[in-house]
């Protein structure tokens, strides 16, 4: 028995206990501190006594999403997978994970560790868990203010992936030019899902795009279909890299607003129908990825569409939460493409909607807000009758409304987000829904406040 | 009746240098035209076409990654370069921002030793430095109807140093500036600034946005100042800015410097 370990592990469910009676929320980050001080070969001692390996979630936006519907199908397939699901994605929040699902020598009570992980925590991750399989939704320039430039950090996870044995897998978005260049060098074997279906492309690149260049020789890209971002069915004019063959394709979707959308999977050998309760085409992404993670893992079809059916909103996801009669829809929305996807969802909603849109600063958000000036609020601009910007930078955000041309008696700036939800609150009628939008630890704050108020389970909660 | 006052803006590669909300100068200039009731037309010039400057009043340069600056810096080196210089001199103004200010001074050394040549529109040279300078920023702004504070966000390792051939824009209330070390912030020479703040720059600081507007449009009009907006929520914005700049703990700036 390693007594350095059941000690540390000991005094990390202790920690997870008290943050979380205090209400510290994001604590899970905490007890995963209080774990390596103590044995800082933690993560690794518990996650090799593992029997079905580890599976790693990376990328910029989707992962939280992307890595719940895969631990759903894992699970319907009789599995137990230890898994991150809050969000805290660095190895404090792993290691806090498998610590509150292990017994009291450090042993696991899991067959296998499916994490998600942050982009910048991947080579470190991917060193200490030695990974079957990564999956990378996509990298989207987010927070630049803490990793510097895309580029950088798509040859960091290049390394990462080098250093992977040739008995693991990369499953990695055939849509994303930066992505689908990735792990060149790997031995591990590279699959791709991806979008096929053509019928749902936008007319030309959004400025917020961000990879339009060629990795390997600069040039501009040429996009024959564009889905969004800089996702979409691409050529390189210059040096002949083209888009990689989806070996999990969305052959046919139909997008449903806020409802969700259907979506005809295709693979080799079988194709499935499957309905998916979250909106847009970005999670048609995440579900392509799950579906393509569970297949490489060896589920069935029964297992990935009970996965999918059962699947309950991950935290603040597209999240629909009842308060004093308006149903509050809370979407995190934290950087460029992500928010103009939701914004895209929204505009299926109809106009005169009342809409909280909160941005906060904080070191998980990024410090700089930016990138709110690469969003095509234009479009948001036209939906709301009224609309609260709230958060620590909610001066900002209404700036950023005016710029885009609302009405400013129709703008109500309240950092405060009590004082915003009830301000929305009181202008929706009864029954109405409320569109949040926030940012990363805005929607912790708005969770946390619904929680307190009696209108959310809390996180730790949920199943 | 006079002709109607229009803004023709040339906004350089903006598909290239973009990287931090660049595009949110361009809405400002352009809204804030709008207003007024005068026109503004944009248009864009990339890589490979030729620069006349005779139909722009107002020159926009965003920063970008390592790879466009040197797609940029090769560009701007031949005819490109002379005439963006030449509008200058001829009292066009112009904004750029971060890796665009560093393009437009003598050189630019990068920290792996690679050496940029510029245009020398500013008299200001940079070197790459180890660490990044990242955080928010507050500057004095010393320039002449532009009084006042400028707030915004600077993420550079760029280092840059003002020769005798130009001034700084400001003095850095908090934050790092060009290099950190001489309490400098940004360049100005004659209608053109070069600056490390982006933010956007120019939302939060409307008196800077005017600044450009009227030297811009003052070329070709008989302009003494412009009408006045309703700023109360760009105000806002800056005043709320400049707190949370102003009382910053380091142990923030430290968390978010490390590079």
């Amino acid at each position: 028995m390693n007594i350095r370990l059941s000690t540390a592990v000991a005094a990390g469910k202790t920690a997870t206990f008290f943050s979380r009676r205090l209400g510290l929320g994001a604590g899970s980050n905490f007890p995963g501190k209080v774990i390596l001080r103590l044995d800082r070969k933690a993560t690794e001692e518990m996650a090799l006594q593992l029997e079905g390996g580890c599976v790693l979630v990376t990328g910029t936006n989707g992962k939280t999403t992307t890595s719940n519907l895969l631990a759903g199908m894992l699970r319907a397939g009789g599995g137990n997978p230890v898994h991150n699901r809050v969000g805290a994605n660095l190895i404090s929040g792993i290691t806090a994970a498998l610590a509150q699902a292990s017994d009291g020598r450090g042993r696991p009570l899991g067959d296998m560790g499916l994490f998600e992980v942050d982009e910048a925590t991947l080579p470190e991750a991917v060193s200490r868990l030695n990974p079957r399989l990564v999956i990378i939704t996509n990298l989207y320039r987010d927070q630049l203010d803490r990793y510097g430039e895309l580029e950088t950090l798509a040859r960091k996870i290049d390394g990462a992936l080098a250093e992977l044995g040739d008995e693991a897998v990369v499953l990695l978005n055939a849509d994303d030019p930066l992505v689908a260049s990735l792990g060149r060098d790997s031995r591990a074997r590279r699959y791709f899902f991806g979008i096929e279906y053509e019928g749902l492309s936008e007319p030309g690149l959004r400025h917020a795009a961000d990879s339009k260049h060629c990795r390997v020789c600069g040039a501009p890209l040429t996009f024959s279909v564009n889905f969004f971002g800089h996702m979409g069915k691409y050529s390189c004019p210059s040096c002949g890299v083209s888009r990689p063959a989806a070996d999990y394709a969305a052959a046919e979707i139909e997008l449903e607003g806020i409802g969700g959308s259907r979506v005809s999977v295709a693979a080799p050998a079988w194709k499935m129908d499957l309905h998916l309760g979250l909106p847009g085409l970005y999670n048609v992404q995440n579900l392509l990825a799950a579906l393509g993670g569970a297949r490489l893992l060896g589920l069935g079809e029964d297992d990935i569409r009970a996965g999918v059916e059962g699947y309950s909103t991950a935290f603040g996801r597209g999240e629909r939460i009842d308060f004093g009669g308006r149903t509050i829809f809370l979407v995190l929305s934290k950087n460029p493409t992500g928010f103009n996807e939701v914004i895209r969802t929204l505009r299926g909603e109809g106009e005169g909607l009342v809409v909280i849109a909160a941005l906060n600063d904080r070191i998980a958000d990024g410090r700089d807000v930016s990138w709110i000036w690469d969003v095509d609020f234009e479009d948001l601009a036209p939906l709301p009758r009224f609309l609260v910007a709230s958060g620590t930078r909610a001066e900002d955000m209404a700036l950023r409304m005016k710029y885009a041309g609302m009405d400013t008696s129709t703008i109500l700036v309240e950092k405060d987000p009590r004082l915003a939800v009830t301000a929305a609150a009181d202008e929706a009628e009864e029954g109405e829904i409320i569109y949040a939008l926030t940012t990363y630890t805005a929607t912790l704050d708005m969770r946390r406040l619904l929680t307190r108020l009696g209108a959310a389970p809390g996180y730790w909660e949920e199943a | 009746m006079a002709a109607p006052v229009s803004l023709r803006i040339c906004h350089l590669y903006p598909e290239l240098m973009n990287i931090y909300g660049d595009r949110g100068n361009i809405i400002t200039l352009d809204r804030r035209c709008a207003w007024r009731g005068y026109g503004v037309e944009v248009s864009s010039l990339s890589i490979g076409e030729t620069l006349d400057p005779e139909p722009y009043d107002l020159y926009f340069m965003g920063g970008g990654q390592d790879r466009e600056q040197i797609l940029v810096c090769e560009d701007l080196h031949d005819e490109k370069g002379k005439a963006l210089r030449h509008a200058v001199e001829e009292g066009a103004a112009l904004l750029s921002i971060c890796g665009g200010y560093q393009l437009l001074g003598s050189h630019f050394i990068t920290y792996t030793g690679e050496e940029l040549p510029g245009i020398s529109l500013f008299d200001a040279s940079t070197v790459g430095g180890e660490h990044r300078f990242i955080g928010n920023i507050a500057v004095q702004c010393s320039l002449e109807g532009a009084g006042g504070t400028l707030v915004g966000f600077e993420n550079h390792s760029g280092r840059t140093r003002l020769g005798p051939g130009c001034r700084a824009l400001g003095r850095v209330l908090k934050g790092f500036g060009n290099n950190g070390e001489d309490g400098m912030e940004g360049c100005v020479c004659r209608g053109a600034i070069g600056t490390y703040l982006h933010g956007s720059l120019l939302p939060k600081n409307p008196l800077l946005a005017d600044w450009l507007i009227l030297t811009a449009l003052r070329r070709r009009y008989e302009l003494e100042e412009l009408p006045e907006l309703d700023d109360s929520l760009e105000d806002a914005a800056h005043r709320s800015a400049l707190r949370l700049t102003l009382g910053e703990r380091s142990r923030w700036r430290r968390l978010a410097g490390r590079s």
